[in-house]
């Protein structure tokens, strides 16, 4: 697995599309839960995140899932945004989200063979 | 030694930030120059006072994460310069981001001066230094998003910032926790 992270609107795509030509991204938004492990890269994994969590997903099913791509698409690159760097939200899903989304990508980062940041369209590797 | 760890939320701050501060003691410990031969346990100054089911989830989740490793609680809610603490091998504080939001703020909900919370709050550390050879500092990052914030939210943002920053002068290391991978800042 690969992750790429950094905040919205940074370039992480433009930055994904460069390291690793030819992926397909899958949009995060929009696709079905299954999807995840037959695509070769998503874009807005956040938003993935939190559509499994508007159906009723917690993070130990949400780790599964993380468990299951590693060995059905360990290839996959996931593009992310990375929240959880501003006030803690007043609403409580949203305060769930926040940091089921994070516990979730360490999982990822763990097991990850790459983890890319990206700030202003550059990215540095942090891992691997 | 000051160690200050950073980083967002859910990003393994505190199991690196615990993992960290063992291993640096058991370093320092077994230095040939150590004069340390009955070492007492470490401390933890937990700050978060916990509010409601959340917060009590959230305590139950941070003793299950240290249990085992043989630290001594401490909680310490405000004017830490005043916590009775022994001279000890290492002292983990959790986090800034409680303890500021305390500070600003008393039992009534009353705010105080930005500038004493500031103040009692660098003096706190200043008291918690003197007792450990081994301080080791998580804090939070509450800046990275704008929205319509009430003034008192931007205030705390501005304490907390403001604190972070004061932390990473007197700090030897300064470390950001991106996803549990350390990125070394100072």
């Amino acid at each position: 697995m690969i992750l790429i992270t950094g905040g919205a609107y940074h370039g992480k795509r433009n930055y994904a599309k460069q390291m690793y030509p030819g992926i397909e991204f899958v949009d995060g938004i929009s696709c079905a839960e299954e999807t995840i492990f037959a695509c070769q890269g998503m874009d807005h994994f956040h938003s993935y995140i939190e559509n499994r969590m508007r159906e009723g997903k917690k993070l130990p099913e949400l780790l599964k899932i993380v468990e299951k791509l590693k060995c059905e698409n360990s290839e996959i690159v996931l593009i992310t945004d990375e929240i959880g760097y501003g006030i803690v939200p007043t609403d409580a899903f949203y305060r769930e989200y926040r940091e089921t989304h994070g516990r979730v990508c360490t999982q990822i980062a763990a097991e990850a063979k790459e983890v890319h940041r990206v700030i202003c369209g550059i990215g540095t590797v942090i891992k691997g | 030694m000051l160690h200050v760890i950073t980083g967002g939320s859910g990003s393994g701050k505190s199991a690196y930030a615990e993992n960290w501060l063992l291993e640096q003691r058991e370093k320092n410990l077994y230095d040939e120059n150590s004069e340390n031969t009955n070492p007492s346990a470490p401390f933890y100054i937990a700050t978060m006072i916990p509010y409601g089911k959340e917060g009590e989830t959230k305590v139950i989740r941070h003793r299950r994460l240290r249990a085992g490793k043989g630290f001594r609680t401490f909680e310490c809610y405000r004017d830490l310069a005043k916590a009775d603490i022994p001279v000890n091998t290492g002292i983990l504080l959790e986090c800034m981001s409680n303890l500021t939001a305390n500070e600003l703020y008393d039992e009534a909900g009353n705010m105080n001066k930005p500038e004493k919370v500031k103040r009692q709050i660098l003096e706190g550390i200043r008291h918690v230094i003197e007792k450990t050879d081994l301080l080791v500092i998580v804090t939070n990052e509450v800046q990275g998003d704008q929205m319509e914030y009430s003034e008192e939210t931007k205030i705390y943002q501005r304490v907390l910032g403001e604190v972070n920053q004061s932390l990473a002068g007197l700090a030897e290391k300064v470390t950001e926790v991106v996803y549990g991978i350390p990125v070394e800042i100072k």
